[in-house]
C-alpha cells in the first residue's frame, strides 16, 4: 500500500508492562490476557492518516527482559519514535524509567520523539504510581505523557497517533533529516523523484552504495 | 532464569534412512558440496563433479556435470531447469551450467543448455553464492572478493544475456537473495558484517542501495522466506534477524552457532552446532559434535521441532516433507503431523489458546473452531477462570447451544459473566435464527441487568437497537418494569406499546397528566381504546383535563402532535359518549359538562338514549344534592326542558324511574300526564299533600276515570289535614256517580278521623233507600224462580210417570193448524210430518228445542273428551319412565289450554255454564290442575329418596372421604 511517509517506532520498557499488548491492540484491536514473553523483537505495522497523508507506522516491540537488552539496543537506531512504557501497578517499572531513558538517548538519534506511557490504567484499584508522578517525570525529561489501557483500548490509538503527529510536525519544522534513514523516517514510494518539495527517493538515497 | 525461548512442541515425525543407503552408494567416496530440490526431485552436487538426481522412490540418477566439483545448485521449483556452478579446470573461472532435465541426451543424462563463465574482474575468483529469480529472469553470483555479477536474460540461454558487476567492499559475499515486491525486484546481499538491499531496475539493470543494516552472517546462514513480514532472514550466534526491503524486521533470540538455514513452508529450519556451550546441561540423545535442528513456526511464534541430530550437511524441502542429509549421507524425512494430531497434542497439555492460533492459521473451518472454543471454555471453567471461560463461550455463539453455557453460569456469583454472554448472544441476534435466541434469553438478560443494577447497560441494550427488535418487547417491558420502571417506560414509548406506557405511567408513577397527554398524541382509534382502559383513574385524578379530552374525542379529535387540523377531512372519527359515561359515576358535575358539550355540539349526530338518560339522571343527582336554590332551579329547568322536548330519545320509563327515585315531582307529573297515568298523578299529588292538585286532577280526568275519584276519596279520607271543602267535593262526586259501595264508605268513615257523619247523611239515606228497593225486587224474583223450579220438577215427574197429552194445535214450524200426519215431542212442540222431515236433521230431536239443547250439549261434549284425556295423562304419567316426555306430548294435545282458560276466569264461560240446565257435569269434574294439582306436575311425584343430590346427604359416609 502506498504511503507518504514511513515512521519507525520502538516500544521499550520493563518486561510485563504491556508493550506487546499495546502493539496488538493498536494493530489488531485485540487483547491478549496471557503474558507471552517477547523473545527478541516483534514487529507490527499499521497505516494511519495525519493531515490527510497516509503514514505507515512500523513498530518494533522489544523484549523487556534484561537478558535481551543487547539485542534490542540495536533497534534504537533507526527509530523515529519511542513509546517508553511502565506499569502503573508496579512501581519498580516506573523506577526503571531513567535507565531506559538513558539507554534510549544513548543509542538513538537525538531527535527521536519519546512518549511516556503509564499502562494498565484499567487496574486503578491496584495503582502504585499516581498519574501526577508520570506527568512530572515526563515534564522533567521533555516527554509527552499519557496513561493507557491495552486491555480496554483507552488512549492506545492516541498514544501511537500523537507520537506520529509530533514526528510529522518535526518534519514540517525541518528538525528531522529525512534523507537519513537512520532517523527512522522514509519517504513513500509514491513521491516521484521530480517532486521538488521532497527529496527524491531511490536516487537520492544511494549515497552509501555504489552503482555501476 | 526465565525461559528465553519460544514455547516448544514436537509436531514432526522423523523417518531415518528413507533412501536405504542409495545416496551413500551413489556418492561413493565423494563429498556432497551442494544440495537443492524442486520439481519433484532432490539434487545433490558432489566433490567429484557429479550431480545426483533423487526421485520420489529414492532411486538415484547420477551424471557427470563437471570435471572437478559442483559447488552450487539451484533446482527450479516448477520447471525442469537445473542451474549449477562448478569447476572444470583448476584456476579457471567457475562455470555456470543450466541443464534441462526433461531432455535426456544419448546417455540418458540431462542436456546442458547453457554454459556461462562467472568472471567478475578478469581473474578467477571463488564463487560463494548463487541466487536465481526466474520470474524476472535474473541470476546473481557472489564471489569471495565481494563482487557480485548479476545476469539478466532468459536463464536457459546464453545469448542475449546481459551482466553487471557490483562491488561494494572486499568482504566475501555470504548470502544472496532476490525478492520481488510491488512489481519491483530487490537483491539482498549479505556479507560477514552487514546486509544490503539493492533495488534493481530491470531495463537498465541499475542497482540502488536501499537498505543497509549492521551485522551480517556467515555462508549459508541467510535465507529468503516466503512470508510477507519477515523476508530476508539471517542467523547470528545470538539471534535470528529478519529484514524487509524497508529495513529491520523482528528478531528471535535463538542461541548457538548456526550452521545453515532452510525454509520449510512458513517454518524456518535452523541447523546449529550442538556444542555444550549453548546447552546448560547435556540432554539425552546428545551426540558429540552433532547438530541441533530447530524448526520455528514464525507466524505463531513457537518451536515446532527441536532435536539433537548427528551432524547434518544439508536440508531441503520436497514432497511436503523436510529432508535432512546427515554427514554419513543418510537421508532423514521429517513429516509434519496432521492438524488433528497437533491439536490433540495441544489439548492434552491444555494449550487451547495455541490450538486456536494454529487452527486459525490453518484455516480451520468455523464449526471445528467453535468446538475448540467450547473445549477451551470448559477447560477454563474447570480451572475456575470463569471470566476467561465466558470469553470462549461467547465465540461459540451460533453453534453451541446457549442453554449449555447458561446452565454453567446460572449461579448468582456468575451473573456478570452470564450477562456478558447473553449480551453477546443478543448482539449476534437475528442472524442466529429463532431456535437459538429465545425469549427466555432476553428475559434472563434483562433480569441479569436488573440484578446487577446495570441500568445504563439495560437502557443501552433496550434503546440502541433501532433497526430491528430482536427481543420480545413485551417481555422486555415486563421485566424492566420490575426494576426500572423508567426504562420500561422509555421502552414502551419507543416501541409504541401504548398500553404498557399508560399502564406504567398510571399504575407505577401516578403521572396522570403525562398519560393523558400521551393518549392525546395517539391516532384516534388507539386513543379511544386507551382512554377506555384508563378513563376511570384519569377521571378520578384529573377530572377536568380528562373531561376536556373526552369532549374532543367525541367531537373533533385530532392527535395533538399533528400540526394543523385537516380542514377537508370530512369523515371525522368520533367516539361514542356512551362508552365513557361509566367513568364519571362519581363526577356528576363533570359528566354533565361533558354530555352537555356533546349534545350541544353542532353537526354531531344524535346521541343515544343512554346519553340522555344519563344526563337526566345526573341533573337530578345534582339537583337533589345541591342546596343552592338558584342552581336547583336551573337543574329543574334543564330536566324539564329535556323531558318535555320532542325528538329527544330518552327512555320515558327510565326517566320516570329516575324522577321517582329522586322524588322529582315536576318531572314525574309531566310524564304521568303524558302517559295518561292519572291515578299516579293523583297519588303523587296526594303524597305531596297538594290537595288543589288532587282535585284539579280528578276534575280534569275523573269523568273518564271514575276510579280517580275513588282513589282520591280513599286517600283524602284518611288524611286528617284535608280541608273540608275538598273532601265534600269528592264525596259529592262519588255519591252522584255511585262510585263507592256504601260498605266501603262506612268502612272509610269508621277509619277516618276527619269526616263526620253529617257530611255523609244524605249519601247514606239515598243509598239505603235504593238498597231496600233492590232487595224487594230480588226477593220476589227468587220466589218466582222457586215456583218455576217446582213446576219444572213436577213436569218431569209427569212426563216420566203419566201419559202426555199432546194438545198442540199448531205446527211449530209453519205455525199452521196441525194436520195428520204429525209429530209430537214431549216438549209440547208438534209439527206437520212434512214440516218436521224437511226441517229436522234427526228424527229424535225437536227442531224447535234443538238450538238450545245443542248449546248445552256442546258444552257438555266439549268437556267430555278432556276428561278422558286427563285420565289418560295421569295413567301414562304414572306408568312411563319419562315423565317429561309425557308432559310434552300432552301439552301438544292441548290439555293445559283449558287450564289457562279457566284460571283466567273467563267470565263468559262461567256465566254460560251456570245458566246451563245440565250444569252438573262439567262442574263435577273440575280441571285437573285445580282438583289435583300434584298429578299434573310430573316432577312433584318424584321420589325424593332417589335423588342422589338431595336428602341423601346424611347417607354419605364421611369416613370414606379421602380428602378429609
Ligand atoms: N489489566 C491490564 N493488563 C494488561 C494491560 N496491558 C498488558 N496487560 C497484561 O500484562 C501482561 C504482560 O503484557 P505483555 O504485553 O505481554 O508485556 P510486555 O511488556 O510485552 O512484556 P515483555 O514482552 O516481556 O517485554 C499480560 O498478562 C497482559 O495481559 C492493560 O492495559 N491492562
Ligand atoms: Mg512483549
Ligand atoms: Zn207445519
Ligand atoms: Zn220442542
Amino acid at each position: 500500500m502506498a504511503y507518504a511517509y514511513l515512521f519507525k517506532y520502538i516500544i521499550i520498557g520493563d518486561t510485563g508492562v504491556g508493550k506487546s499488548c499495546l502493539l496488538l491492540q493498536f494493530t489488531d484491536k485485540r487483547f491478549q490476557p496471557v503474558h507471552d514473553l517477547t523473545i527478541g523483537v516483534e514487529f507490527g505495522a499499521r497505516m494511519i492518516t495525519i493531515d490527510g497523508k497516509q503514514i505507515k507506522l512500523q513498530i518494533w516491540d522489544t523484549a523487556g527482559q534484561e537478558a535481551f537488552r543487547s539485542i534490542t539496543r540495536s533497534y534504537y537506531r533507526g527509530a523515529a519514535g519511542a513509546l517508553l512504557v511502565y506499569d502503573i501497578t508496579r512501581r519498580e517499572t516506573f523506577n526503571h524509567l531513567t535507565t531506559w531513558l538513558e539507554d534510549a538517548r544513548q543509542h538513538s538519534n537525538s531527535n527521536m520523539v519519546i512518549m511516556l506511557i503509564g499502562n494498565k490504567s484499567d487496574l486503578d484499584a491496584r495503582r502504585e504510581v499516581k498519574k501526577e508522578e508520570g506527568e512530572v517525570f515526563a515534564r522533567e525529561h521533555g516527554l509527552v505523557f499519557m496513561e493507557t489501557s491495552a486491555k480496554l483500548a483507552t488512549n492506545v490509538e492516541d498514544a501511537f497517533i500523537n507520537t506520529a503527529k509530533e514526528i510529522y510536525e518535526k518534519i514540517q519544522e525541518g528538525v528531522f533529516d529525512i534523507t537519513n534513514e537512520a532517523n527512522g523516517i522514509k519517504i513513500g514510494p509514491q513521491h516521484s523523484p521530480n517532486n521538488p518539495s521532497l527529496p527524491a527517493g531511490p536516487q537520492g538515497s544511494s549515497q552509501g552504495g555504489g552503482c555501476c | 532464569m526465565t525461559f528465553l525461548e519460544w514455547r516448544k512442541f514436537n509436531f514432526f515425525d522423523i523417518n531415518s534412512n528413507v533412501d536405504k543407503g542409495n545416496i551413500k552408494s551413489a556418492l561413493d567416496d565423494a563429498q556432497v558440496r551442494s544440495m537443492s530440490s524442486g520439481n519433484g526431485q532432490l539434487v545433490l552436487g558432489d566433490s567429484q563433479g557429479s550431480i545426483h538426481l533423487i526421485s520420489r522412490d529414492f532411486t538415484v540418477h547420477t551424471y557427470k556435470a563437471y570435471n572437478i566439483d559442483v559447488t552450487h545448485l539451484i533446482q527450479s521449483r516448477h520447471s525442469s531447469k537445473l542451474i549449477s556452478i562448478g569447476n572444470d579446470e583448476v584456476g579457471i573461472n567457475p562455470l555456470i551450467k543450466v541443464w534441462d532435465l526433461s531432455k535426456p541426451d544419448r546417455h540418458d543424462n540431462p542436456t546442458c543448455i547453457r554454459i556461462s563463465r562467472s568472471v567478475p574482474q578478469n581473474r578467477a575468483v571463488v564463487v560463494t553464492c548463487l541466487a536465481v529469480c526466474e520470474s524476472s529472469n535474473l541470476m546473481a553470483v557472489g564471489h569471495q572478493d565481494g563482487s557480485i555479477i548479476v545476469f539478466r536474460g532468459e536463464i536457459g540461454r546464453d545469448k542475449g544475456s546481459k551482466q553487471k558487476v557490483l562491488k561494494d567492499g572486499n568482504q566475501p559475499i555470504t548470502g544472496l537473495a532476490f525478492r520481488t515486491q510491488d512489481k519491483k525486484t530487490y537483491l539482498f546481499v549479505a556479507t560477514l558484517s552487514n546486509v544490503q538491499v539493492y533495488s534493481i531496475q530491470a531495463q537498465d539493470m541499475k542497482l540502488y542501495l536501499t537498505e543497509k543494516s549492521f551485522g551480517g552472517c556467515t555462508k549459508r546462514c541467510s535465507i529468503m522466506t516466503e512470508s510477507n513480514d519477515t523476508q530476508f532472514v539471517i542467523a547470528q550466534d545470538k539471534a535470528i534477524y529478519s529484514l524487509t526491503i524497508e529495513g529491520k524486521g523482528p528478531c528471535f533470540v535463538v542461541d548457538g552457532t548456526k550452521e545453515f538455514l532452510q525454509c520449510f513452508r512458513s517454518h524456518l529450519v535452523i541447523v546449529a552446532n550442538d556444542t555444550a556451550s549453548n546447552i546448560p546441561h547435556v540432554r539425552p540423545g546428545h551426540v558429540p559434535g552433532g547438530h541441533t535442528v530447530t524448526v520455528l513456526d514464525i507466524n505463531n511464534k513457537f518451536i515446532v521441532y527441536s532435536a539433537m541430530q548427528a551432524p547434518v550437511v544439508g536440508a531441503v524441502a520436497e514432497w511436503g516433507s523436510l529432508f535432512l542429509l546427515s554427514k554419513d549421507y543418510n537421508l532423514h524425512q521429517l513429516n509434519e503431523k496432521d492438524l488433528q494430531s497437533k491439536l490433540s497434542l495441544l489439548f492434552k497439555k491444555n494449550l487451547y489458546d495455541i490450538a486456536i492460533k494454529i487452527a486459525k492459521s490453518n484455516h480451520y473451518d468455523k464449526e471445528r473452531l467453535v468446538d475448540i472454543f467450547g473445549q477451551y471454555g470448559d477447560h477454563l471453567y474447570a480451572k475456575g477462570d470463569h471470566y476467561g471461560a465466558i470469553k470462549q463461550y461467547i465465540k461459540t455463539i451460533g453453534r453451541l447451544e446457549p442453554s449449555y453455557v447458561i446452565r454453567k453460569f446460572q449461579d448468582s456469583q456468575h451473573i456478570e459473566k452470564l450477562t456478558e454472554y447473553l449480551a453477546a448472544l443478543h448482539k449476534a441476534g437475528s442472524g442466529l435464527g429463532q431456535t437459538t435466541l429465545l425469549v427466555e434469553h432476553t428475559t434472563l438478560l434483562l433480569n441479569c441487568y436488573t440484578k446487577l443494577n446495570h441500568i445504563d447497560q439495560l437502557k443501552h441494550f433496550l434503546m440502541t437497537k433501532d433497526s430491528e427488535v430482536d427481543f420480545d418487547v413485551n417481555v422486555a417491558i415486563k421485566v424492566c418494569r420490575q426494576s426500572s420502571s423508567e426504562a420500561a417506560l422509555q421502552l414502551a414509548e419507543k416501541h409504541g406499546k401504548h398500553a404498557w406506557y399508560l399502564k406504567i405511567q398510571i399504575e407505577d408513577h401516578a403521572r396522570y397528566l403525562e398519560a393523558l397527554q400521551y393518549i392525546g398524541k395517539l391516532p384516534f382509534s388507539e386513543a379511544e381504546n386507551s382512554i377506555k382502559v384508563y378513563g376511570k383513574p384519569l377521571l378520578d385524578h384529573i377530572p377536568h383535563e380528562t373531561c376536556e379530552f373526552l369532549k374532543k374525542l367525541c367531537t373533533d379529535y385530532k392527535p395533538s402532535n399533528t400540526p394543523l387540523p385537516d380542514l377537508n377531512h370530512d369523515t371525522v372519527e368520533r367516539a361514542q359518549p356512551d362508552d365513557f359515561i361509566h367513568f364519571f359515576l362519581d363526577h356528576s358535575l363533570v359528566l354533565v359538562e361533558f354530555l352537555e358539550h356533546i349534545i350541544n355540539y353542532p353537526s354531531r349526530e344524535k346521541c343515544s338514549t343512554q346519553v340522555y338518560n344519563t344526563l337526566i339522571e345526573h341533573y337530578l343527582c345534582l339537583w337533589s344534592t345541591t342546596s343552592d336554590t338558584t342552581a336547583r332551579e336551573t337543574y329543574v329547568q334543564k330536566v324539564m326542558r329535556l323531558l318535555s322536548s320532542d325528538g329527544i330519545p330518552y327512555d320515558k320509563n327510565q326517566a320516570l324511574l329516575l324522577c321517582h327515585s329522586h322524588k322529582f315531582s315536576p318531572g314525574l307529573l309531566l310524564i304521568y300526564k303524558e302517559r295518561k297515568l292519572y291515578d299516579l298523578i293523583l297519588s303523587e299529588n296526594i303524597s305531596r299533600k297538594d290537595y288543589a292538585g288532587v282535585l284539579s286532577c280528578c276534575r280534569a280526568y275523573g269523568s273518564q276515570n271514575p276510579i280517580l275519584w275513588q282513589t282520591a276519596f280513599h286517600k283524602l279520607i284518611k288524611d286528617p289535614d284535608v280541608p273540608g271543602h275538598y273532601l265534600s267535593e269528592v264525596l259529592h262526586v262519588i255519591e252522584k256517580d255511585k262510585l263507592v259501595s256504601p260498605l266501603f264508605m262506612l268502612d272509610a268513615l269508621s277509619t277516618s278521623s276527619s269526616v263526620n257523619v253529617g257530611l255523609l247523611r244524605n249519601y247514606f239515606l239515598n243509598v239505603l233507600g235504593a238498597d231496600s228497593k233492590a232487595t224487594e225486587t230480588e226477593v220476589s224474583l227468587a220466589e218466582k224462580d222457586t215456583k218455576d223450579t217446582e213446576k219444572l220438577k213436577s213436569l218431569v215427574q209427569q212426563i216420566q210417570s203419566k201419559p202426555v197429552i199432546f194438545q198442540g194445535s199448531r205446527c211449530s214450524v209453519c205455525n199452521e193448524t196441525l194436520e195428520l200426519p204429525s209429530v209430537h215431542f214431549l216438549c209440547q212442540h208438534s209439527f206437520h210430518k212434512h214440516c218436521f222431515q224437511s226441517f229436522s236433521e234427526s228424527d229424535k230431536e225437536c227442531p224447535a228445542c234443538l238450538p238450545r239443547n245443542k248449546d248445552i250439549l256442546d258444552i257438555i261434549q266439549s268437556q267430555e273428551p278432556n276428561k278422558t284425556l286427563n285420565e289418560d295423562f295421569h295413567r301414562e304419567l304414572v306408568k312411563e319412565g319419562d315423565p317429561f316426555g309425557v308432559v310434552a306430548k300432552y301439552l301438544g294435545l292441548g290439555i293445559f289450554n283449558k287450564l289457562t282458560l279457566v284460571t283466567n276466569g273467563n267470565p263468559k264461560r262461567k256465566i254460560q255454564s251456570s245458566q246451563s240446565p245440565s250444569t252438573s257435569k262439567p262442574q263435577v269434574k273440575p280441571l285437573p290442575s285445580i282438583s289435583k294439582p300434584a298429578n299434573t306436575n310430573p316432577f312433584e311425584e318424584y321420589d325424593e329418596s332417589k335423588n342422589p343430590f338431595g336428602s341423601s346427604d346424611n347417607a354419605y359416609d364421611e369416613s370414606l372421604n379421602p380428602f378429609s
